[in-house]
């Protein structure tokens, strides 16, 4: 990821500014065609094809990846991992931001992006597990705010709304838990009404368990994987409690992650026996099955292992990027690869660029977003007038 | 793994790596796996000559999957090697064996050998010697490939017979045969000739090979020794016989003579339960009198009727049924319209020839059948026969008072022009030349032995489309009934303009009229101004 | 076709009776497995099927939708694979070279509305309704726009109108729903010339069906299309050559897509329960323990304060006690000095003279 040394105090044209300056740019103007002129100047969607890279990424990968914050508060809050607490305020950042960019990026794909209060206010299907995902993920966005808002207050010196909200703390963890194991699961639940179409290897019964599992690990991992990015940008923000718990938060959530996805790994292996497809292995998809499922799950459950073990950071953090590809594949195949598997070549999706524009653009919002908080907010270090809560 | 020198370069080479595999996926889910290699020089054209090598079954359940095998790919590379069949068949008692290198089945591990170490061992030879050759490894060999086959059954037909009949001048014994139960030896017995599917089913039963081992020892055998002695011979490849293209240029003979093997010219049909008294023939229903001699001709085999053996009907299928014949009472075996040994099955197979099928296609076939047409076939024994008359004479009697030409009505009785306009909306009505089409189906009646049998009434012909109403000369019109479309009490029965398409199209259709086109509206109406 | 409109219409009030009733008995909750007994479908025949484009045609002019590029009678347009889109809600197919066929196959592609469509199931703004009257329909003022709908149909017939930016709609087949409505014919059903569509109730089409397959023995494949497929579907069609010849799945299986979700959304609840329960449960242990383990560090820091403060005590004590005694023997020692000062002083004095008593004076 370019993301090169950067200091704020000094916002100049450096190559990631400008990088993200054309992003944004380029993203903007995306952005005016899409809603001027609709999807089909933007996307190849299609009438087979009708959820392309801004569902397979932008909502499953997003969702998935923002999983980080449930995760982090709940080691720390919930099991009572206290050493992980410098961890948590930047994990509830980053899911923050992520489900509101799913959400943003929602805007873009739905096809009257005005009417996405509709499910809630004018008419509920709650036979669709689209309706569970909606409701979860905008009941946990607002669950994000609230958890995130004491660092925005610590900033803007309200004490007595500040201390409110943290006495909230218990009961905004678990509600976030909860919402994040149904919203999690119901989207690979999403697809459970499609046998006929997604592939036999990763079409299951058990594919909103799967999803969750995988969850786990996505937040694991990008949790480690964003420290390893904050340790290295942003050093000179954080505090000395933060600094000399890092690693500790790295090691041990490299070991949780490995318990997980050896959990996952076993999971997989009996989804693919309970629908008895293991004849599909032969095949072109079986082998990219077996590339996911050794190359993705088993390889980095085995170094998060060894990580965590020799106390080796390196390891680790390269490891967490790896599972979170490894979660990025998953996504992919679930959503667009393995999707559609019975279509001719000719009918298959492949994204649009202004897809991949749209896509980027909206990360590129996530890290500058990012950026600005964690250079203003007591994110990475406790503000000296608060008690940590 | 401690050490990473350079630790961002292998980051970005990873990186690379698995955004590569992301993409292979994508285009690899894009087009799908590569179609199997191609097995043959013409790759998608259905062959004749694909053998499944499954033969370890009889031992118990596979343990790889069987091998598909391309005989005739064989048999090209040996034949240019100068090699022939006993490359890989060898010599038995009395003909070539038709198994692969050996002349029995003795063991499933002697089995397997067999073919492990030959197969492989000439695929090596051939590989050694820079030619393309086939696998040597399992995996080679035992997959499922889905190879199109044309293959396709040959039976021996009157012509093909005949032919051979002639080429082995009149020599019967040198196929037929049966086992002598005393001396356990097959001997010729004249006169008493069975098809060969009597004896020899489709497995083996006990000491008697099965159809299709018989068959290809004996047949390739007799075609090898003859084309060896440069005589006429017969295929010994596999598409030979069994491609439909190929089989379709066998010759034809048009003239066949009767084949004789003591059956009557005409007989009642028997009808009498197994040892049991027989029937008062005051209570049984009238005998059929069956032209034997004329249905010969209608026929190709011997076995469209005998179709287990030569036997009489009743032999196996007496009235109650017996175990030979697997149950099936006489009256059914006569009787199943959808069975094509039985007389009505028969029957129903010859409607659908373009001239009968045009309207009997339409027709409901009815299983069992109308008791309305029993007595077309079971006709009371004529006046002033002698008591003692034998079943032969009486049913040449019963068959010389049957008509020959089916009847019909006078041309003037047919209407020459219909006007169908009821209905005129886009397009205008159609003026139907009604007599010419009937005489056109009455023409195509009246070269059938068949309609004429069974086109009694000068009604029973305009039947074909003035359905399910008696024979008569003014028949009901067509808005009769089908005045009303979707009648919820006759959900099945088309509105008047749906059932006046369905009446031409499907006629069209099944007579291979392709002008008009069905969807040609202006080929039959004219369009509205 | 006024004759068959009226007739039609005759048959709907005849037949209708129970039908509305139903519908009464039905309001507000869709009629689910089975459903309403008097649910109307559309048989299809394959065999019957000339492919002359005209239920293409009339579909376009009962909906109004948008004219088609090439015209109707237009048939060339038969050599290409086609599918329903947001312009068209049917289309005729034309398969050739089919094993066992007699010349070329039509087979016309339409919503098949579902008995438990996968669509309204899938829909989480409800624009999806199945009728009474066996139709499936979608209601533009509430869709979002998400396409949940399009995943899930097995039959693949929803389609969008991508090109719109401000009004997209879902498109599909309604079954002329509002003509139903009026007492009319689906524009198909109406305009096939040889009625291979035939319309009436589900089950007498199934009953309908069966007696043309008895009848025409050899003609069809003995399997509607429909009868059970994903639970059921109000349109069946049977046909005179395998059903995947003609671009139909044949393995959908008979679930209905309702019951595929059933397991996850029966979840939700379990999840939305249980969850709190346990997480609490969790947290209350580890504050339990957390303050457990703080007490007994309290508690042994306290003691060890008492232990420190005794010996502390016994100390002071025990030095107190020391220069206690230390004074006293102090004093004595003094005294006695004193003593011994004053005697010898005594002796010094009457040295001359004799000693005096025992020489022993009290001390002053």
């Amino acid at each position: 990821m370019p993301f090169p040394k950067v200091t704020l105090e000094r916002p100049r044209w450096t190559p990631f500014n400008i990088v993200a300056a054309i992003i944004v740019v380029v993203g903007l103007a995306i952005t005016g065609i899409r809603f001027t002129q609709g999807l089909a100047a933007t996307t190849r969607l299609s009438d087979y094809n009708p959820w392309g890279l801004w569902i397979g990424f932008d909502l499953l990968v997003g969702v998935a990846l923002a999983a980080g914050g449930y995760v982090t508060s709940a080691a720390c809050y919930l099991f009572g991992l206290k050493r992980f607490h410098t961890a948590v305020r930047p994990a509830i950042l980053t899911g923050f931001l992520g489900y509101a960019l799913v959400v943003l990026a929602l805007h873009y794909d739905v096809g009257r992006p005005w009417r996405l209060p509709y499910p809630f206010l004018v008419q509920q299907g709650t036979t669709s597990l689209l309706f569970e995902v909606a409701a979860c993920v905008a009941l946990y966005l607002t669950v994000l705010f609230i958890e995130w808002t004491p660092a925005a207050l610590e900033w803007l010196g309200l004490k007595r709304a500040r201390n409110l909200v943290v006495r909230l703390t218990l009961v905004l963890t678990i509600f976030g838990v909860v919402l994040s194991t149904l919203h999690q699961s119901s989207l690979g639940a999403l697809f459970l009404i499609a046998p006929s179409k997604l592939h036999p290897l990763w079409y299951s019964p058990y594919l909103a368990l799967f999803f969750f599992v995988s969850s786990i690990v996505a937040g694991l991992s990008m949790v480690i994987f964003e420290g390893a990015l904050a340790h290295r940008y942003f050093h000179h923000k954080m505090d000395e409690a933060h600094r000399r718990e890092a690693d500790g938060v790295a090691l041990g959530f490299a070991k949780a992650a490995s318990w997980v996805l050896a959990g996952y790994f076993v999971l997989k292996v009996v989804g693919v026996a309970q629908a008895d497809a293991w004849r599909h292995l032969a095949s072109g998809y079986g082998a990219w099955f077996l590339v996911e499922v050794i190359g993705f799950v088993l390889l980095p459950c085995f170094f998060f292992a060894v990580g965590a073990r020799e106390k080796n950071l390196k390891i680790v953090r390269f490891t967490a990027a790896w599972a979170v590809l490894g979660i990025v594949i998953n996504r992919f195949n679930v959503g667009l690869i393995a999707f559609n598997y019975h279509l001719p070549a000719e009918e298959r999706y492949f994204p649009h660029w202004m897809e991949i524009g749209i896509s980027l653009f909206i990360v590129t919002i996530g890290i500058l977003a990012y950026k600005f908080i964690v250079s203003h907010m007591p994110i990475l270090y406790a503000h000296p007038d608060y008690e940590p809560h | 793994m401690t050490t990473f020198k350079n630790e961002r370069a292998l980051r970005s080479i990873l990186l690379l790596a698995a955004s590569t595999l992301v993409l292979s996926a994508f285009v690899l889910g894009v087009q799908g796996s590569a179609p199997p290699a191609a097995l043959d020089p013409e790759p998608g054209r259905p062959r004749a000559d694909v053998i499944r090598i499954d033969g370890l079954q009889r031992f118990g359940p596979l343990e790889r999957s069987a091998v598909t095998y391309l005989h005739e790919k064989h048999t090209r590379a040996l034949a240019a090697r100068n090699l022939d069949c006993l490359a890989c068949h060898l010599p038995g008692e009395k003909a070539l064996s038709t198994k692969f290198k050996r002349l029995e089945d003795t063991s499933r591990e002697q089995t397997m050998a067999v073919y492990h170490t030959h197969c492989t061992a000439c695929h090596r030879e051939t590989a050694a010697r820079g030619e393309r050759s086939g696998p040597v490894s399992c995996a080679g060999c035992h997959q499922e490939r889905p190879v199109a086959s044309s293959w396709r059954d040959i039976g021996m037909d009157k012509s093909l017979h005949f032919r051979h009949v002639k080429a082995q001048e009149n020599r019967c014994e040198t196929c037929h045969h049966q086992r002598d139960p005393a001396t356990e030896k097959l001997v010729y017995v004249k006169g008493q000739e069975n098809n060969c599917r009597s004896c020899h089913r489709e497995v083996p039963v006990e000491k008697v090979r099965s159809l299709r081992q018989a068959a290809h020892e004996q047949c390739i055998d007799c075609h090898r020794k003859r084309i060896a002695r440069k005589e006429e011979g017969g295929p010994i490849h596999c598409s030979g016989c069994h491609d439909p293209a190929l089989q379709a240029k066998i010759e034809k003979l048009k003239e066949v003579p009767r084949l004789l093997r003591g059956q009557p010219d005409q007989t009642l049909v028997k009808a009498a339960r197994r040892n049991a008294p027989p029937i008062d023939p005051a209570e049984r229903v009238n005998l059929v009198a069956f032209n034997h001699l004329g249905h010969e001709t209608y026929v190709d085999t011997c076995r469209a009727c005998h179709h287990e053996t030569m036997a009489s009907c009743a032999a196996c299928h007496p009235l109650e049924g017996a175990k030979e014949g697997r149950f099936v009472t006489l009256q059914t075996a006569m009787h199943r319209g959808t069975a094509e040994p039985s007389c009505i099955g028969c029957h129903n197979a010859a409607k659908r020839k373009p001239a009968c099928a045009g309207c009997h296609e339409a027709i409901p076939v009815k299983d069992p059948p109308d008791v309305a047409g029993c007595a077309s076939c079971h006709v009371p024994k004529p006046e002033g026969l002698e008591s003692g008359a034998d079943r032969q004479a009486v049913a040449r009697r019963l068959l010389e008072a049957r008509k020959t030409a089916a009847a019909s009505y006078a041309d003037e009785e047919i209407p020459e022009n219909v006007e169908i306009k009821a209905l005129s909306r886009t397009y205008e009505g159609v003026k139907l030349p009604h007599r010419r089409i009937v005489k056109a189906l009455a023409q195509g009646a009246a070269e059938s032995r068949l309609a004429a049998a069974f086109h009694r009434d000068p009604g029973t012909l305009c039947q074909g489309c003035h359905h399910n109403s008696p024979a008569a000369k003014k028949p009901p019109a067509c808005a009769s009934c089908h005045g009303q479309p979707f009648d919820p009490r006759h959900p099945g029965r088309p509105g008047l303009q749906a059932a006046y398409h369905l009446q031409c199209m499907e006629c069209h259709r099944s007579m291979g009229i392709a002008k008009p086109a069905a969807t040609d509206c202006t080929g039959c109406h004219k369009e509205k101004r | 076709m006024s004759i068959s409109r009226r007739r039609f219409l005759g048959w709907m009030g005849a037949a209708g009776a129970g039908f509305a009733a139903a519908g009464r008995a039905h309001a507000g909750a869709p009629p689910r497995g089975a459903g309403n007994p008097d649910a109307l479908g559309v048989l299809f025949d394959v065999t019957r099927c000339i492919g002359c484009r005209k239920c293409e045609e009339a579909c376009n002019r009962v909906n109004e939708l948008p004219p088609p590029e090439r015209p109707f009678h237009d048939l060339a347009v038969l050599e290409k694979r086609r599918r329903t889109d947001a312009r068209t809600y049917t289309v005729v197919n034309r398969y050739t070279g089919i094993e066992g066929a007699r010349g070329p196959v039509y087979r016309k592609v339409q919503c098949n509305h579902c008995l438990e469509p996968a669509c309204a199931s899938a829909c989480f703004v409800r624009a999806f309704t199945k009728n009474a009257d066996g139709s499936v329909t979608y209601d533009e003022s509430v869709c979002v726009g998400c396409r949940y709908c399009m995943i899930a149909c097995p039959f693949e017939i929803p389609t969008y109108e991508y090109d719109k930016a401000f009004t997209p709609r879902v498109m599909k087949c309604t079954f002329c729903h509002p003509r139903l409505v009026q007492g009319l014919l689906p524009g198909c059903v109406e305009a096939c010339p040889a009625e291979a569509l035939t319309f009436g109730r589900r089950r007498d089409l199934l009953r309908v069906a069966r007696a043309r397959m008895a009848q025409s023995p050899g003609r069809y494949i003995d399997h509607i299309y429909g009868e059970f497929e994903m639970g059921g579907t109000a349109w069946l069609t049977i046909s005179g050559v395998p059903f995947r010849a003609i671009g139909m799945r044949e393995d959908l299986g008979t679930t209905p897509a309702p019951e595929l979700t059933k397991g996850a959304l029966g979840v939700v609840p379990v999840v939305a329960a249980m969850w709190p329960v346990l997480l609490t449960g969790i947290y209350a242990i580890n504050r339990r323990r957390d303050r457990i383990a703080r007490e007994e560090r309290e508690a042994a820091v306290a003691a060890a304060l008492a232990r420190a403060e005794d010996e502390a005590k016994k100390k002071l004590a025990e030095a107190l006690a020391k220069a206690d005694k230390d004074k006293k023997a102090a004093i004595e020692r003094e005294v006695k000095k004193a003593l011994e000062e004053a005697a010898r002083a005594r002796a010094e004095a009457s040295a001359p003279a004799a000693p005096e008593g025992g020489g022993e004076t009290k001390p002053a």
